[in-house]
């Protein structure tokens, strides 16, 4: 596989593994050296917010959390589009540019409502057996999530 | 034993200050006089200072009274709100939430105001209304403003309305002390939920929903302190309820709190409910702040900001986001379980013909962290303004009892 096939592969994967509520596969996407973050603008008071920092140790203890606490359980279906992705082989990392959608379906009807809008910004570590997530920013658009979610897109 | 259809629609069995008609949280002819007689009455935040920190920036508003509001920094470093409308054909003036505008121009045609309310222009003015209009005809409505407490923007669209000193009384003393530097917002999203604003008062109002959190019973509720802290109420409405130290450590992946806030002991929480709508939340490192909009009797848009010092170090302030997202961002622990209780109410409660009928506010605890007397306060404060009891809104069951003796 060429390696913008395989980190397609990686950010696609990453997706179906969070709607599968999968964390563990999730996790095995990552690097150790992983860090998320969720961020977005606000008009309102006209700074850049981050919504969510963490590293991957953190991430496994939101998710091992999870269970104890009350959520909505309506499920996510993400939807990404790998739009540009810049290897820098010297490096041996990528950078990754990604267009995101977030559906909400309610468990009772099914209705599907778009829960959110952004771009997902990857880092991609390329040595080794595969690629891996290095760092994932997800810079919202959507501001308004209703009443919020536990687990991160 | 369940209950069948009488049963259930039974008044409760408690005083009348104890419970509430779930009316008061879906009737549409109640909701329109909350507006009138105690949203247009009162005071109320629309922002932070933070927000407008030069001369021309504004913020837009919603007021939950119904109006539209500019909030601007003047040339002369004052802050003034106006309607956010203009004179001529009604339009609205300031699209955007935030900016800088030297000069406010309608884009309809281009009528043009100053910082402080002034009609500077009138495109063709002479041409089409000769000497029958002058500028100050048309300037724009200034509404009641005032900065404090925190540095919070204030407005008040009744102009005989008492002051703000004289609105928040001693509400707010118990956070004074932790709110003598400049503070600045870092955070802020908004939350429509399909709810009644004093629901979402009401969780702000007491804590044996603490049961929802785990976040909460692990690191309070199972701690020595946890049933000693005390609610006490105020005139206007107000309540507050007394610190404790909460043990972070106890949450598993929760990290050192390196910063904390200046004179809060470590741990510390202090919660102020200011009457109708809002509540100072002080815990960890950070001052978050509610501010509950209605825009029926069944949806209310809810502002969350979060703040630090003004004084804070890039790292200083990366600790206090990292301290707020935990519980209280949008995909943190509790604010989720907060907004979700309230949405679960307001799909019981969704319309006049709600299957619920009572809300029980009886907890007597010697009015301690489960008592439910913050609430019962706060009804108090909103029978008064409304010449209506919550229990019984329409007078049903003073009319049934007058028909009963008549018979």
């Amino acid at each position: 596989m060429n390696p913008r096939a395989a980190i397609e592969q990686l950010v696609y994967r990453s997706c179906l593994l969070l709607d599968e509520r999968n964390f563990n596969g999730y996790l095995g996407l990552c690097d150790p050296e992983f860090r998320y973050s969720i961020t977005a603008h606000s008009p309102e008071i006209r700074k850049d917010m981050i919504w969510l920092d963490h590293d991957k140790a953190e991430m496994q203890t939101l998710f091992n959390n999870l269970p104890r606490h009350n959520s909505d359980h309506s499920p996510l279906t993400r939807h990404a589009t790998v739009y540009t992705v810049d290897i820098d082989e010297a490096k041996g990392e990528a950078s990754v540019v990604s267009a995101l959608q977030v559906f909400k379906t309610a468990l009772d009807g099914g209705t599907t409502e778009l829960f959110g809008v952004g771009k997902m910004y990857d880092s991609v570590r390329l040595n080794g057996a595969g690629p891996k997530l290095l760092r994932r920013t997800i810079k919202l658009d959507t501001r308004m999530l209703g009443i919020g979610y536990h687990i991160p897109f | 034993m369940s209950r069948n259809a009488a049963q259930w629609t039974q008044r409760p069995r408690f005083p009348s200050s104890h419970y509430v008609d779930t009316r008061v949280y879906t009737d549409e002819q109640l909701f329109r006089e909350e507006q009138d007689k105690i949203f247009n009455k009162v005071w109320v935040i629309a922002c932070h200072e933070s927000e407008i920190p030069n001369a021309f920036d504004y913020r837009t508003f919603q007021h939950p009274g119904g109006q539209n509001l500019i909030v601007m920094r003047g040339d002369d470093a004052r802050v003034r709100a106006f309607y956010n409308v203009c004179p001529h054909r009604g339009n609205t003036i300031l699209y955007d939430p935030a900016g800088n505008a030297k000069r406010m121009t309608c884009i309809f045609h281009a009528w043009s105001f100053d910082c402080r309310g002034s009609c500077i222009d009138i495109s063709r003015g002479k041409e089409g209304f000769q000497d029958r209009l002058k500028l100050e005809d048309v300037s724009l409505r200034e509404v009641r403003t005032d900065v404090g407490y925190g540095g919070f923007v204030w407005v008040n669209v009744d102009d005989e309305a008492p002051s703000l000193k004289e609105f928040i009384g001693d509400a707010l003393a118990m956070l004074d002390p932790y709110m003598q530097e400049p503070m600045e917002v870092f955070h802020y999203h908004k939350a429509v939920v399909n709810t009644n604003f004093k629901l979402w008062h009401d969780t702000n109002s007491e804590f044996y929903h603490d049961y929802m959190h785990y976040f909460n019973r692990i690191t309070g509720m199972m701690q020595p302190g946890y049933f000693d802290r005390k609610y006490v109420g105020y005139p206007n409405g107000h309540a507050s309820v007394g610190s404790m130290e909460i043990k972070y450590d106890k949450y598993e992946g929760s990290k050192e709190r390196r910063i904390g806030w200046p004179g809060l002991a470590p741990g510390g929480w202090i919660l102020i409910d200011i009457f109708p709508g809002m509540t100072y939340n002080l815990r960890t490192s950070v001052l978050r702040m509610d501010t509950a909009i209605p825009l029926g009797p069944n949806k209310v848009v809810i502002e969350f900001r979060g703040l630090g010092l003004k004084r804070d170090t890039p790292q200083e302030r990366l600790d206090r986001i990292r301290d707020h997202n935990s519980i209280w961002g949008p995909f943190g622990r509790n604010l989720h379980e907060d907004l979700l209780g309230v949405h679960g109410q307001g799909i019981a409660m969704r319309d006049e013909r709600t299957d619920s009928h009572y809300v029980l506010h009886a907890r007597q605890e010697n009015m301690t962290i489960h008592d439910e007397g913050g609430m019962r306060h706060y009804y108090a404060e909103w029978s008064s303004r409304m010449g209506r009891a919550a229990s019984d809104p329409y007078g049903e069951r003073s009319t049934a009892k007058g028909a009963a003796v008549a018979a």
